[in-house]
């Protein structure tokens, strides 16, 4: 038995981190909640459009870590939860505060239809299975018809709240959800079930000797991540005011995996923010060269899933840096 | 047999290769018996058999007279299951405790609510599994790692962790396989007490391993496999004593 | 019942023939999971990329004959392909999910390229064979259709003769059965997966170039019909040669009559859906494998 002194240490480390994690976040919560007050309306409309894609980053970096799988076809639970808050929207009348929660048991139970068929299966199954979900997206949406708008898709535009400015609200709505998110996240990390997920997917056998079957750990990853993603859609069409067929793509999907890389799959409040900045402002920013912005994103893909292999460390270190990893 | 764990007459088969061949022994409360034999004798499929991961073409097992032959992996656990990994399966983003505390975790009845949000039924069953963490960390004497990650401990302290999380969750089968491998002298040696404190009257314990002085310290009751056929069972002493065991382990004088 | 017939020889035929195709790309997808465990979500991309190489070459006034052309495009992939296992061969050992986030960087970078380079025309691309066609027993068979029943009769045979008769089959097959034993064996692991990740390539590009015709050349036709290929795959268990053909013409065939008979506006939706029922109804594939490969 070696004595306690060697692991002490690195426990303090952790705690230390923890709690640091935690003022910093909440340093960035005011940061953010305070922004409208000095920046222009252009910003106030790009930030929340990014907030609402950090949440979407989320639901793909909650499955890679707890699910230890690859989707590119989340931009279909996006669309699913995009398309019922501006259906609804249209066609009762009603915000996306009935839609979002609509939205997000959708998306579960969606979710949970699709990984049905493979969950007993690899994993690999599943990302190809994917693949076809995200190119039967936009076909999908044109067979809803009139009801949705067809090429030209829908405008959202009914406020939740009354008496405040909706500009504001397209902001304030995805920054509370995205921290309410990450709070719930946190605590899921502790709870049986974040503990059965976690094991299973790096040792499906050791899960199931306890209780936790390999198709249970599949269906609960992937179901709760294609809620999130749903909510994340919900907030997407809400803050960017439109829905339209050409904005779920497969490269949609594929582009919130390359956030979710970037952002080292973290399900902290700044890798969230790290990985939804990304995929929204570098095709902004890059849009005068628009074709070699897949050309960045594969590179982004190939330095974060090599230098993944190098000495772990590298990674852990890069991990407590951008913050929010192993506790997020 | 009321208190133990049966298996009758199990044939077990890869592709017309056979590798266990009408095998019938039983496992009984208070005890810890051994599974043993050289490689290739079939011991890990038997112990495949128990745990549910292999399907016996045919023969039964029985946990105090209940079948549970049919049952997967997943369902022998809630009959009272546990067992511990030839390679270290734990969560390398767990730590120790919560890598504990899952082994307790089929038993919580908190559901997805309590998963995501701070109500007081979760909260109060994190707690009480924490607790029994801590207890049976504190039994094992692994409380200084409680806060550790699997992979900054040597290989004899993962395993220790591996043995806490089987038995956390107070199981009525512990099932141990090749409890000793990769550990060093001094290791093996604070195994070999840890199992004999974990002997419990209600408790049965299989240990699957290759090494003869454990099994021969630790084990009350020994079964020798050879050629996916039990060929001996009896106390250390009897086992030691028996010509086909010794001929088995030694070779024949001839070779 | 007759009319209905009459509809239904000609879209099987059809179907069966872009079957060929998809089935051709799906041996590429399975020959590199076999080899190395990776799901190569690049190999669309890779082809496309191949395709517009092609059409530069021959049409652009670059006045180069077709088969120095194809030999030039065949080259380049092989390259790629070699380049890219290269990169994720240390990668994929680790995991297979780095893996496969890997070769979809690949397959961004390749389609990257092709928009840089060649733009994002919308072009058509010929066969260099004469037009004619001719009645059978009430169905039209055309030269199109010949050269892809000669050239996936050509392919499929060599491959399996490779497979079946060399040695650098039988070290294939050791090493997509056990890597760690063929290495053991003395096989030179990286040629044999070098080599699989190059044939599979190389086959890509040969079911693209025989698809474009049919529709036209965009920088994603290619890695959009490479969905066929992947239900193909899927359809055969994924780690089945034999398996991907037959899921190939199924896939092929029941794509056509699918877009004839009920919408040809829902083809990715029914894909997904095949692949959705195959995974529940074949968990291991359509066909039997040999030493029960499993999927889990």
């Amino acid at each position: 038995m070696p004595d306690g002194m060697s692991v002490a240490e690195p426990v303090a480390m952790n705690v230390a981190r923890r709690s640091r994690a935690w003022s910093r976040d909440a340093v960035l919560l005011l940061a953010l909640a305070l922004l409208p007050t000095t920046l222009g309306g252009f910003w106030v409309y790009g930030i929340g459009v990014c907030m609402a894609n950090a949440m979407a980053v989320l639901s793909v970096s909650f499955l890679l870590r707890y699910g230890g799988e690859v989707s590119i076809g989340h931009s279909f639970f996006l669309a699913l939860g995009a398309y019922t808050v501006a259906i609804l929207e249209r066609q009762a009348g009603v915000s996306v505060a009935i839609g979002l929660p609509v939205a997000a048991l959708a998306g579960v139970l969606l979710g949970l239809g699709f990984a049905w068929p493979s969950r007993k299966l690899s994993g690999i199954y599943l990302a190809v299975a994917t693949m076809a979900l995200a190119l039967a997206v936009p076909e999908l949406i044109l067979q809803l018809g009139p009801v949705a708008g067809g090429y030209e898709g829908l405008y959202v535009a009914k406020a939740p709240l009354p008496g405040i400015p909706l500009d504001l609200q397209r902001y304030y709505l995805p920054l509370v959800v995205l921290a309410m998110a990450v709070v719930l996240l946190r605590r899921f990390r502790h709870s049986r079930q974040g503990l059965a997920l976690l094991t299973a997917r790096d040792h499906p056998r050791a899960a199931e000797a306890f209780g936790f079957s390999r198709g249970f750990a599949r269906l609960a990853a992937f179901a709760i991540s294609a809620g999130i993603a749903a909510i994340a859609g919900a907030l997407l069409a809400f803050s960017a005011s439109t829905v339209s067929p050409n904005s779920y793509t497969l490269w949609t999907a594929i582009y919130l995996l390359v956030g979710s890389v970037i952002s080292l799959s973290g399900l902290g409040l700044v890798a969230a923010l790290v990985g939804g900045a990304f995929i929204t402002l570098v095709p902004q920013l890059l849009a005068a060269w628009g074709d070699w912005v897949p050309i960045l994103y594969g590179f982004a893909l190939l330095v974060v899933v090599i230098l993944g292999d190098r000495p772990a460390e590298t990674l852990t270190k890069l991990r407590g840096r951008i913050g929010g990893g192993r506790h997020g | 047999m009321a208190d133990a764990l049966t298996a009758e007459g199990i044939n077990l088969a890869f592709g017309g290769h056979r590798v266990l061949t009408d095998v019938s022994l039983d496992f009984r409360a208070g005890q810890i018996t051994g599974l043993i034999g050289p490689n290739g004798a079939g011991k890990t499929s038997l112990f495949n058999c128990l745990t549910g991961l292999y399907q016996p073409q045919q023969g039964s097992i029985a946990l105090c007279g209940r079948r549970i032959e049919a049952l997967p992996p997943a369902r022998r656990a809630r009959e009272g299951l546990a067992r511990s990994f030839q390679h270290v399966a734990l969560c390398p983003d767990l730590t120790v405790a919560e890598n504990v505390m899952f082994g307790r975790a089929r038993l919580g009845k908190a559901g997805w609510f309590d998963a995501f949000l701070p109500l007081p039924r979760g909260r109060a069953e994190a707690a009480e599994a924490r607790a029994a963490a801590e207890k049976v960390l504190a039994r094992l004497g692994l409380s200084a790692f409680s806060e550790a990650l699997p992979a900054s401990l040597p290989p004899g302290t993962q395993r220790m962790v591996e043995i806490a999380r089987a038995i956390v969750a107070e199981p009525r089968v512990l099932l141990l396989d090749e409890p000793a491998a990769g550990l060093n002298a001094a290791e093996t040696r604070h195994l070999t007490e840890a199992l004999r404190a974990l002997a419990a009257p209600d408790l049965i314990m299989v240990v699957v391993e290759h090494d003869m002085d454990l099994i021969m310290q630790v084990c009350d009751r020994i079964h020798v496999l050879n050629f996916g056929r039990r060929i001996a069972s009896g106390t250390p002493a009897e086992i030691r004593a028996d010509p086909e065991v010794v001929r088995v382990y030694l070779g024949d004088p001839d070779d | 019942m007759g009319d209905m017939l009459q509809d239904l020889l000609p879209l099987i035929w059809t179907g069966a023939i872009t079957g060929c195709l998809y089935a051709i790309g799906a041996l590429g997808l399975v020959m590199i999971f076999k080899a190395t465990r990776v799901v190569n979500f690049a190999h669309g991309n890779m082809a496309g990329l191949a395709a517009f190489v092609v059409y530069t070459l021959t049409a652009q006034g670059m006045g180069l004959g077709w088969a120095l052309a194809v030999v030039a495009a065949l080259g380049l992939v092989v390259v790629l392909a070699l380049a890219s296992y290269g990169v994720l061969a240390k990668v994929s050992e680790r995991s297979d999910l780095r893996g496969t986030i890997g070769t979809l960087g690949v397959g961004l970078i390749l389609q990257g390229a092709t928009q840089v380079v060649f733009g994002a025309d919308i072009v058509n691309l010929d066969l260099p064979v004469p037009r004619w066609g001719a009645s059978v027993g009430g169905l039209r068979i055309t030269s199109y259709d010949v050269t892809v029943l000669a050239v996936t009769t050509l392919v499929v045979g060599t491959l399996f003769v490779v497979i079946e008769r060399t040695r650098l089959g039988i070290a294939f097959r050791a090493v997509s059965t056990n890597p760690f034993a063929s290495r053991v064996c003395g096989l030179n692991l990286v040629a044999v997966q070098g080599v699989a990740w190059g044939v599979a390539a190389a086959l890509g590009v040969i079911a693209a170039l025989l698809i474009v015709p049919t529709t036209f050349l965009s920088s994603t036709t290619v890695a959009a019909f490479m969905l066929q290929s992947f239900a193909a795959a899927v359809l055969g268990g994924f780690s089945s040669l034999p398996g991907s053909i037959l899921g190939g013409l199924v896939v092929g065939i029941a794509m056509n009559l699918f877009s004839y008979f009920v919408s040809p506006e829902l083809n990715a939706t029914f894909l997904l859906v095949l692949i959705l029922v195959a995974l529940n109804v074949f968990p291991g594939g359509i066909l039997p494998q040999r030493g029960g490969g499993s999927r889990a």
